[in-house]
């Protein structure tokens, strides 16, 4: 494996856009053939991380360091462990799946979309591989842009509005986390912005953290990522960005952009500043439990699937937060877990939205029912999709909710148990729309004529069911991968803990 | 003594070369036929290049000359080089936008090089009267290039309006220098500095010497309570005349002012620190706030510079080197937006300027995809998302304010720039999502307003993504800088 | 008495500036200008700098101003129209604020001099004649603000072209 591999796979996306704007905009076929080309390439490079991934590190693997802003301090580096792993792997795979979904739905514009698909892409991976702080924070607000663009330009109604407060939102959020990684290089001597050789200096004790300035530092970094989780009572741009967006868009956001929330707790939060991390923990884990049940209630009395699946998310992640700030291996794994879950089955979800919309034009759960009839593989797969959103054993959901309450139960029973009654609310609504949507006579005559899913609809959905099963039958392939680098986290944090306590 | 005057005569060659062309093309404007006379921005374009090699000639020069008059160091040159680059922009622009409006174009590029030179002479200064005497060259062109559209009515107004503004801020700073040589017997900034280290001089006054020359350069580089002015005058300006305005004199402005606070009155600024914080803060506000709700680009675009001052004024308030170097690189990639910004502004309003309101760019995203996109690069830039240079730059400045231990300052200073974002934002909303009117009519391009906006993209993209060079320049020009 | 006759002629002064502004016709602002430059010029007396004064009186009074009143003459300019002020802001703050900025100069420039005033090098003075002073200087010293001076009155006369030719 060469040693740029991280390199290419995160830039290769970048390439094909820079092909596709100087591609005449005419050939919409051929520009939606060359995002699809580049983005199953990307995964074809990205596949081989998995096997070649070095179980037995749990340090950074894949790495590749250069100069970039030498008078600052600022490198190029780049690398791996088992948490970003399979974050990588996540938006690989989603990538060319959403592009596939919008074959048909995008018409206008061809050029442009997926020019800022693939643009998205890049800077997906990028946050996820980046180890410099400038790097990350770089990756981290340039994703803002093309996302910006495909829900403002090929959104729903209020798209416009939903694109400018998804945009303002992550802003204020990361301009403090900008300010944050400012103040930790001063603090560490102002010589580098390396995420791991400050996190050294730190363990070296050469780097002491004030509680004040632990405190103060942890909330901007907390911030920023609550927000993209995004966190109660946070989470108000997440149904509208969701509901306005078209469908790859969801897809992508759902199960990717998520999840750097949740990615920056576990990456930054908790090695760097445990004590502080230790002092918010009640306070956040109550915030977590609330956005499950309130994620839960508020999913329940939707009557627009998409925005039930938007509120779902906020419930889900709850879940994986709730996870991280257990606080041990169970929780930390489960939360991992349940990350890699959510970015599949809610995906999943909102391609099947999109597939009734496409055929419908309407996302209303009344214009719905009995569609088990003219629609038998597509229902199928929704109760597939939806079973593993409730966390069915066997499928993928139960192995991460059911290690993230394992983990939770140890730290908060109470947390643990109202917790766990959210399980019960997801299976309430999710089973209760799948119900008025599928099963029983079809009530509207306009869903008597629908056709079923095509080829390449079913092609979209493949992976993700197989990744589904898989995920919930044989969790060990990819729990072994994760474990060394979140024992790691956890060690980490631990001593750091008792130094500080000294 | 005359001999050495005569010896230091190649420290001035780059104002000298451009007074010289300045003239020439004055003079050739006269017996040219009227169809050749845009050979003006030929010569004016040559003129800037040949100034750029002298200055560059003068690269490792550090002392002061014409007893003291002025100084060269690293961080004049820096701004020869900025000012040079501004004023090759604004040439460059102006060109096809005089020809449209069919102004002079000789007087125009000849008073662009004036201006250059007023600037070029303020950042050299090293004295308070000659300081005085390049703002008013400066001025005075300005005035003159604000007004060029004399039918206009706006045109005369922002003419008008500044003319009377400048005047009255340049009365405020005439008496900070009296009472500065009032206190000290002298009006060279090193002397001044030396003179009230040594405790010979009334402090009291001083105080309020450098209050009136804040207020004087405050209201030149327009930071709250003083910006009244900005958005008319910048709405009524010729369009590329805005963009010089809003880029050269603010930076020439910032330079002289911090030179000024930090050679002659260091002590004395740091009793006027809340000031200026307080300043920063509510230009920082006022700025972001108001253009929130604008609707004419132009105007937005205004505030927006009105912001950016406010950015400017927190380096100028970390009083560290970090924060003079983060101000020449600030000072210098602004420019290449905010020109690159307005010369777009410019193609899209048509003749006359009529179309500068926010509706006027509706659809222009599909419809001409390439000057979209140049704009919203530049407006990204200004937003300061990164990978552009205006990230950079306020990346830079932040970090010197935290270096300062000015958090709140920089905490402040982020979270207005991400109510920026909102109105950046806005404008590549209408460009991108929404249609075009159903009589629209493609925007003219000329080939150097082409030049301009690629020049401009490119710079951002470079200092953007690659700010090290340029960082580091800034950095080596401020050392020693006291 | 020499306290006496600066603030006899500052006075002049002031309430001749004041009264340019006061006076809604043109011609008598130009006339209360030059009763200004005229005190300014008795004050430049006292001060020793007699060519100063001269070139005050010669140059404003004597050249600039009568070019002032002639054109006011040649354009026929009446008393001005007496537009209601829409901004009473400027009634209110404009004048009080400015008696206060006043106000608080004077009195940290009395305090600061403490009645002494920087001593004039007198001596200096009375060696040559201050013509020969400032002729030295300005070919000297101020050699380069004094260049400069021409370049800005360059842009002046090519911007006064600019702004009242016909055609161009």
């Amino acid at each position: 494996m060469p040693h740029s591999i991280l390199t290419l796979i995160t830039f290769l996306p970048a390439g094909g856009a820079a092909l596709l704007l100087f591609w005449p905009r005419t050939g919409a076929s051929a520009i939606r053939n060359i995002a699809m080309g580049v983005s199953l390439l990307t995964l074809l490079l990205s596949l081989p991380l998995f096997p070649a991934f070095d179980t037995s590190n749990p340090g950074m693997q894949f790495e590749q360091s250069a100069a970039w802003i030498p008078s600052l301090g600022i490198r190029y580096h780049v690398g791996i462990d088992g948490i970003s792993l399979f974050l990588v792997l996540l938006t690989t795979v989603l990538t060319p799946v959403a592009i596939l979904s919008s074959w048909k739905s995008i018409q206008t514009k061809v050029r442009e979309y997926h020019l800022f698909m693939l643009l998205l892409e890049t800077g997906m991976i990028g946050v996820f591989v980046a180890l410099d702080f400038f790097l990350f924070y770089v990756f981290w607000e340039v994703m803002l842009v093309p996302m910006y663009f495909l829900i403002g330009v090929w959104g729903g109604q209020r798209r416009i509005y939903a694109a400018v407060k998804f945009f303002l939102y992550t802003m204020v959020g990361s301009v403090l986390m900008l300010l944050a990684i400012i103040a930790l290089y001063l603090l560490n001597g102002a010589t580098t912005f390396d995420f791991p050789a400050i996190l050294e200096s730190l363990h070296q004790g050469n780097l002491i953290l004030s509680p004040g300035q632990q405190h103060w530092l942890f909330l901007a970094f907390f911030f920023a990522f609550a927000i993209k989780v995004p966190l109660f009572p946070l989470h108000t741009w997440l149904p509208d960005a969701h509901v306005e967006a078209p469908t790859a868009g969801s897809v992508v956001l759902a199960g990717v952009l998520l999840k750097m929330g949740t990615y920056g707790i576990v990456r930054f939060c908790l090695p760097l500043f445990p004590e502080a991390t230790r002092e918010f923990t009640p306070f956040i884990s109550l915030l977590a439990v609330v956005g499950i049940i309130y994620g839960a209630l508020v999913a329940m009395v939707q009557t627009d699937i998409k925005k039930l699946v938007a509120y779902s998310s906020v419930s889900h992640l709850g879940f994986v937060v709730l996870g991280i700030f257990a606080l041990n291996e169970q929780g930390l794994h489960g939360a991992m877990y349940q990350m890699l879950n959510h970015g599949i089955s809610t995906g999943a979800l909102f391609l099947l939205v999109g597939m009734l919309y496409d055929r419908r034009h309407t996302r209303l759960i009344d214009e719905f029912g009995g569609l088990a009839d003219p629609l038998p593989v597509f229902s199928a797969i929704f109760m597939i999709v939806a079973l593993s959103s409730i966390g069915l054993p066997m499928l993928n959901g139960f192995v991460g909710e059911f290690l993230i309450l394992l983990g939770a139960f140890d730290a908060d029973r109470t947390y643990a148990v109202i917790a766990a009654s959210g399980v019960i609310l997801s299976a309430v609504y999710m089973l209760w729309v799948y119900q008025r949507v599928v099963f029983g006579q079809v009530t509207n005559p306009r869903n008597r004529r629908l056709l079923d899913l095509d080829f390449r609809e079913k092609l979209v959905l493949l992976p993700l069911v197989v990744l589904i099963f898989w995920m919930g039958i044989y969790s060990e392939s990819f729990l072994r991968k994760m474990d060394g680098s979140v024992s790691q986290v956890l060690q980490h944090f631990r001593s750091s803990a008792v130094v500080m306590k000294h | 003594m005359d001999g050495s005057l005569a010896l230091e005569i190649p420290q001035i060659f780059p104002e000298i070369a451009l007074s010289v062309f300045g003239i020439a093309i004055l003079l050739l404007d006269t017996f040219l036929p009227k169809s050749k006379r845009h050979a003006a921005t030929g010569i004016a374009l040559a003129a800037i290049a040949l100034t750029a090699v002298f200055t560059l000639g003068l690269v490792g020069e550090d002392g002061t000359f014409f007893s003291g008059m002025i100084v060269v160091d690293g961080f004049s040159i820096f701004l020869r080089i900025t000012f040079l680059v501004v004023g090759a922009l604004t040439v460059l622009a102006s060109s096809s936008y005089a020809t449209r409006e069919n102004l002079a174009v000789g007087e125009f590029q000849a008073l662009v090089l004036f201006a250059i030179v007023g600037m070029n002479l303020m950042a050299a200064s090293n004295e308070l009267i000659m300081i005085f005497l390049g703002l008013e060259t400066l001025s005075i062109a300005s005035y003159i290039l604000l007004g060029i559209k004399r039918s206009d009515a706006k045109s005369n107004e922002a003419a008008l309006k500044y003319f009377l503004l400048g005047s009255f801020s340049s009365a405020f700073m005439l008496y900070g220098i009296a009472l500065a040589y009032g206190a000290t017997r002298t009006t060279n900034l090193e002397a001044i500095g030396r003179e009230i280290a040594a405790g010979s001089a009334g402090m009291t006054l001083i105080y309020v010497a450098v209050g009136l020359l804040f207020v004087g350069f405050g209201f030149k580089v327009a930071v709250v309570p003083f910006h009244v002015w900005t958005p008319d005058v910048y709405e009524g300006a010729p369009t590329p005349i805005s963009a010089f305005m809003s880029v050269g004199p603010k930076a020439a402005g910032f330079a002289v002012l911090v030179r000024v606070l930090m050679v002659a009155f260091p002590a004395a600024y740091a009793k006027w620190l809340g000031l200026v914080w307080l300043s920063a803060v509510l230009t920082m506000f006022v700025g972001n706030c108001v253009a929130l709700v604008q609707s004419n680009i132009k105007r937005m675009l205004a505030y927006s510079s009105i912001a950016h001052a406010g950015y400017i004024l927190v380096a100028v308030a970390t009083r560290n080197q970090e924060g003079v170097a983060a101000l020449l690189f600030y000072t210098l990639t602004y420019a290449l937006m905010n020109i690159g910004a307005f010369t777009i502004v410019s193609l899209v309003s048509r003749q006359g300027d009529r179309k500068t309101y926010l509706d006027d760019y509706a659809g222009l995203g599909f419809k001409q995809p390439g000057l979209a996109a140049a704009l919203s690069i530049f407006l990204l830039s200004l937003a300061g998302i990164p990978l552009t240079a205006g990230f950079a730059g306020k990346f830079f400045i932040f970090r010197a304010a935290l270096e300062s231990k000015f958090v709140w300052l920089a905490i402040i200073g982020v979270l207005n720039s991400a109510i920026s974002v909102y109105y950046y934002l806005r404008v590549i909303v209408v460009m991108y999502m929404k249609e075009a009117p159903d009589d629209w009519s493609p925007v003219a391009m000329s080939s150097s307003a082409i030049a301009v906006i690629a020049l401009s993209v490119l710079g951002i993209l470079q200092f953007g993504i690659f700010p090290d060079m340029l960082i580091s320049l800034a950095r080596s020009s401020v050392i020693g800088y006291r | 008495m020499e306290i006496a006759v600066f603030l006899f002629l500052s006075g002049i002064a002031i309430v001749a500036a004041a009264n340019i502004l006061v006076q809604r016709h043109p011609i008598y602002s130009a006339l209360s200008l030059i009763v200004t430059f005229v005190a300014l010029a008795g004050i430049y007396i006292q001060m020793h700098a007699e060519f100063i004064a001269v070139m005050q009186i010669v140059v404003y009074t004597g050249a600039i101003m009568v070019l002032f009143i002639f054109v006011i003459m040649l354009l026929n300019a009446g008393a001005e129209q007496k537009v209601p002020d829409k901004v009473h802001v400027v009634k209110y703050f404009g004048l009080p604020l400015a008696s206060l900025l006043i106000f608080e100069a004077g009195l940290t420039a009395s305090r600061t001099f403490d009645g002494e005033g920087i001593p004039v090098e007198s001596a200096s003075i009375n060696l040559s004649g201050n013509t020969e002073m400032i002729g030295r200087a300005l070919y000297t010293q101020y050699a380069l603000p004094f260049e400069v001076t021409s370049v800005l009155l360059l842009v002046a006369i090519v911007g006064a072209i600019v702004m009242a030719k016909k055609e161009l």
